[in-house]
């Protein structure tokens, strides 16, 4: 818990007056989900992946998603060996513990699906052989949502790979002038110390899903899912995955605000960064459900 | 925004306790009730308002006025009347008064009491449900008072109130009755009278007959007698002034003896009119073994005019014998002077007929034939020799007129003659099985004295005009003649007659087993059901373990279905409400932690007590799957004290 909140103070020096946003990400990889972070370029979420894999001593990989980017050029590829006459398997950039995948959107279909099969199977599969994805393993993947020209939207069915979605948005001002007047932040992404060692995420993990849900709180996220399935403003409800998620990003929240148990502020805190993509709402269209949030009573 | 909790409870009291005195601006003078609830909706404008209630020094000379007018119109402040009235009359005072939680669950209870007020007044089904609105409503406007959550308290209200059911009703059963009916109060003299009056003028009756309420209802065990047999004697009418007949108990003795006849037997169930009841013709004792008044009537021995069960007996059809001396003869030969026309008439027929039989048969003969007609609006009659302007000018008439004019032609022809009043008919209900008479069924008819055989005999002189009136009852005669009389043409409708005798069949239902429930049949049931052969303390002792144990059931089977949960919960609602007192308002959708920071600005001893209280909460709640209940209760007791404390702090600011 100690190196938790750490990595926490760590984080929020590196990206400034985004402490919400820096705790959901956080919350996030302790829950082993994969986020998705939806904002224009340059609010910080190249920085923002890169200092999460520093403070929690991740291997961390960067590619740059195009429109020419082949399956292959991810996942990795078979090369024929000369002098030993077989075949030996290259790891992709995807064999890495965090993998930065930088507007997502922009990469055809084929290269999304290689990629978030790859997210949900934990492994991947190449001419028969599977080779398994190290642990832990995150993607944090951006997309830009002004720009529509030449991209690819993700399909919902792979929308709902991502734990969350969150977009930081611009700084306040006297943030972004302590910005402005501060380091070069790739000097700080070298200054930071990892927090955790070995397989110490693995144990935070282990920890958060083992945190208490009583009944009580069970019913409200129940609660919560009937609204979205009953409320006439979303397309479709959530579905029972997206129930699993609210619990298992409620518990990693409680955990890192130092609790063995998991409250209903919990999962509101979570819950639109949860639900938001999971609805089909733009990023920016959270209003319903905070609206969502105030009208449910929790039982 | 401090009295922001508060006052929608207010509201909720206010309406209830609105409600709760409807019924009586039926039986209180009208002002007095129109006047409380005047008050009610004025001090729920100032609620609203927020505005200063007035002092003492102004509420105290209003409420002398106001009694004083109560006195000045009822002439008491005591009694079934007077205590209403007055009850009233200090509620609507009590909420210009009413600041704190204390006063306004004051004037919840006085609620509670008053909404059984009706009941003292009519017992008809209609009191029993308003009895259970005006329950509901004060429930509700409790449960809102306690702090209960508005959303679910009209539901919780409704739970409780299913819940103490069998309770009420083991209570009902169980508790002992005082023989008679239990609110046994003198009644009070300016309510204007129902039913048949103890004179009879024209237009007494003609104007009850276009009443279509009940006046009472009839099992006959075994056969029920003809429909035109039916005549309930209620009074007997001696002496006429020359307009209006009227009872001077001319009659001290009775001395006549019935011969012959068939014997009914049946149960009666109604109000009595002046303490009198109607039996059938001719009663042969008085029902409960007490002696019949003279004239074969029957009058009962308490002065209450509350609904009453009797079973009588009488002989259909038999001789009404009778040896009146000389000076009896010449009481029922009475005549004031007047009517030259008719007395030459009657003593045109008795030159023309044979004895007092013969005398009847030209009279009636002459009613048939000389163009007379039933109706219920005649022609007003002018002067002062009334009967001989019907008989030989209007000859359109009622049964009152009938009666009167045959029963004075009678007399002018020597017979010995009365008018008698009650009522003819019935209507069968098939669903309730028992016959119905209603107001509708009001009649006058005359009993001459023949000479000749020494009896009483029955004369009814509008069956020679209308005989459809006595086979068929009023309703199939007057549309039939008179088919643009506006009351009557108001008739029911035949399609509604079905909906219309349910309701009756309901109303006697409600009459034999709810209001008729008294000692006796409570007797019945106490050795129907082995707990003893009285009625007493042992007895309903025994009743009341038996029945309270099983009436219990459903509150237990309650409180174990009840969630774990349900006095974090209620706990829960306190601390909203104490919060509310503080001026923070918490949402249903609100957290232990968001109710905490929305509390984040109260002073430091209450928000530390706060944390620990929602501390402990949030622990109860989403910590432990399992919960000791005595953790609970002492967190709620905690709870209940800090709820305390805000509230004490609200009032003194």
């Amino acid at each position: 818990m100690q190196s938790l909140s750490l990595a926490y103070r760590q984080l929020n020096t590196l990206i400034l007056g985004k402490s919400r946003a820096v705790r959901l990400a956080l919350t996030c990889l302790i829950a082993r989900g994969h986020l998705l972070i939806e904002d224009v370029p340059g609010v910080g979420k190249t920085t923002l992946a890169h200092g999460l894999a520093a403070v929690l001593g991740l291997h961390y990989q960067r590619v740059q998603f195009t429109s020419d980017l082949l399956p292959a050029d991810i996942l990795g590829v078979n090369i024929y060996q000369r002098d030993s006459g077989s075949f030996r398997f290259h790891q992709g950039p995807v064999f890495s513990q965090l993998l930065l995948a930088d507007e997502i959107n922009r990469a055809s279909p084929k290269v999304q699906s290689a990629l978030l099969e790859a997210m949900e199977e934990r492994q991947v599969s190449i001419d028969g052989d599977s080779h398994p994805l190290p642990q832990p393993f995150f993607v944090i993947a951006t997309q830009n949502p002004s720009e529509q020209l030449g991209t690819f939207p993700l399909p919902e069915s792979q929308l709902d790979r991502f734990l969350m979605r969150i977009s930081l948005g611009y700084p306040a001002a006297d943030a972004e002038r302590a910005l402005l007047l501060g380091q070069d932040r790739r000097s700080l992404l070298a200054d930071m110390t990892p927090c955790l060692q070995g397989d110490g995420l693995l144990q935070l993990q282990e920890k958060a899903a083992a945190l208490t849900v009583t009944p009580d709180l069970a019913d409200y996220v129940l609660a919560l899912l009937q609204a979205t399935r009953q409320e006439g403003s979303f397309l479709t409800g959530l579905s029972p995955r997206a129930g699993l998620a609210l619990l298992s990003a409620a518990r990693a929240w409680a955990m890192l605000e130092g609790r063995d148990h998991v409250l209903p502020e919990d999962v509101k805190a979570i819950f639109p960064a949860v639900a938001g993509h999971r609805l089909g709402l733009a990023g920016d269209a959270t209003a319903s459900l905070t609206a969502l949030l105030d009208h449910v009573a929790i039982p | 925004m401090k009295h922001s909790l508060l006052r929608p409870a207010e509201m909720a009291v206010l309406l209830a306790v609105a409600l709760v005195i409807v019924p009586l601006l039926f039986y209180l003078p009208l002002w007095l009730p129109a006047l409380v609830e005047l008050m009610l909706l004025l001090r729920a404008c100032l609620l609203l308002r927020q505005s200063r209630l007035p002092g003492l020094a102004v509420l105290l000379p209003l409420l002398a006025l106001a009694a004083a007018g109560v006195w000045l119109n009822l002439n008491t402040l005591i009694g079934r009347e007077g205590g209403a009235a007055l009850l009233i009359l200090l509620l609507g005072f009590k909420v210009f008064e009413s600041r704190q939680q204390r006063d306004w669950q004051v004037v919840l209870a006085l609620g509670f009491f008053l909404s059984a007020m009706p009941l003292l007044f009519d017992q008809s089904p209609w009191s029993a449900l308003w009895l259970v609105i005006s329950l509901l409503a004060l429930t509700w406007a409790m449960l809102r008072l306690a702090g209960d959550i508005p959303s679910g308290s009209a539901r919780t209200a409704v739970q409780a109130l299913l819940l103490s059911l069998p309770l009420m009703l083991v209570l009902f059963v169980v508790m002992p009755r005082l023989p008679g009916p239990l609110w046994s109060m003198p009644h009070d003299t300016h309510t204007a009278q129902t039913g048949l009056s103890d004179s009879m003028e024209p237009g007494s009756i003609s104007q009850l007959v276009q009443r279509e309420d009940a006046a009472f209802s009839v099992v006959f065990s075994g056969q029920a007698p003809s429909v035109s047999q039916m005549y309930w004697r209620i009074m007997i009418l001696d002496d006429f002034d020359g307009r209006r007949w009227q009872n001077v108990h001319g009659l001290q003795q009775e001395t006549a003896q019935l011969q012959g006849g068939q014997l009914i037997r049946y149960r009666l169930t109604g109000k009595p009119t002046r303490s009198r009841l109607p039996l059938l013709e001719y009663p042969l004792q008085a029902p409960g073994g007490s002696g019949l008044e003279p004239g074969r009537l029957f009058r009962l021995a308490s002065d209450s005019d509350d609904m009453v069960r009797v079973d009588a007996s009488s002989l259909l059809g038999s001789h009404y014998r009778q040896s009146l001396s000389l000076s009896d003869q010449d009481f029922y030969r009475r005549l004031p002077p007047g009517n030259p026309a008719s007395r030459q008439l009657a003593m045109q027929w008795r030159m023309q007929s044979q004895g007092d039989a013969g005398f009847v048969r030209e009279a009636l003969l002459h009613f048939r034939l000389n163009g007379y007609r039933y109706t219920l609006t005649p022609p007003l009659l002018e002067g002062d020799n009334t009967t001989d302007a019907f008989l030989f000018s209007t000859r359109q008439g009622f049964c009152e007129h009938y009666a009167s004019a045959f029963a004075f032609l009678a007399r002018a022809a020597g017979i010995p003659a009365r008018v008698v009043t009650g009522y003819q008919g019935a209507l069968y209900n098939p669903l309730g099985r028992f016959w119905q008479v209603r107001s509708s069924d009001a009649h006058a008819w005359v009993e001459v004295w023949l000479q000749e055989t020494g009896e009483w005999l029955r004369v009814d002189p509008t069956a020679a005009v209308a005989p459809q009136r006595v086979s068929d009852g009023v309703s199939q005669t007057i549309p039939a003649l008179q088919p643009a009389m506006p009351l009557m043409g108001s008739r029911i409708p035949g399609w509604l007659l079905p909906l219309q005798q349910s309701w009756q069949a309901a109303g006697f239902a409600w009459q034999q087993w709810v209001v008729g429930y008294d000692a006796a049949r409570q007797l019945n049931l106490y050795r129907l059901l082995g707990l003893g052969e009285s009625v007493d303390a042992v007895a309903v002792l025994r009743a009341l373990l038996l029945g309270g144990g099983l009436a219990l059931l459903p509150l237990l089977w309650w409180w174990r279905k009840r969630p774990a949960t349900a006095p974090l919960q209620a706990g829960r609602n306190l601390l909203v409400a104490a919060l509310q007192c503080h001026g923070i308002t918490i949402q249903p959708s609100d957290g232990p932690l968001d109710m905490l920071n929305k509390a984040a600005h109260l002073p430091k001893d209450v928000r530390v007590l706060l944390k620990q209280l929602l501390k402990e909460y949030a622990a109860m709640r989403y910590r432990h799957a399992e919960l000791p209940a005595k953790q609970v209760q002492a967190w709620l007791r905690q709870v209940r004290s800090f709820a305390q404390q805000a509230r004490k702090k609200r009032q003194r600011s």
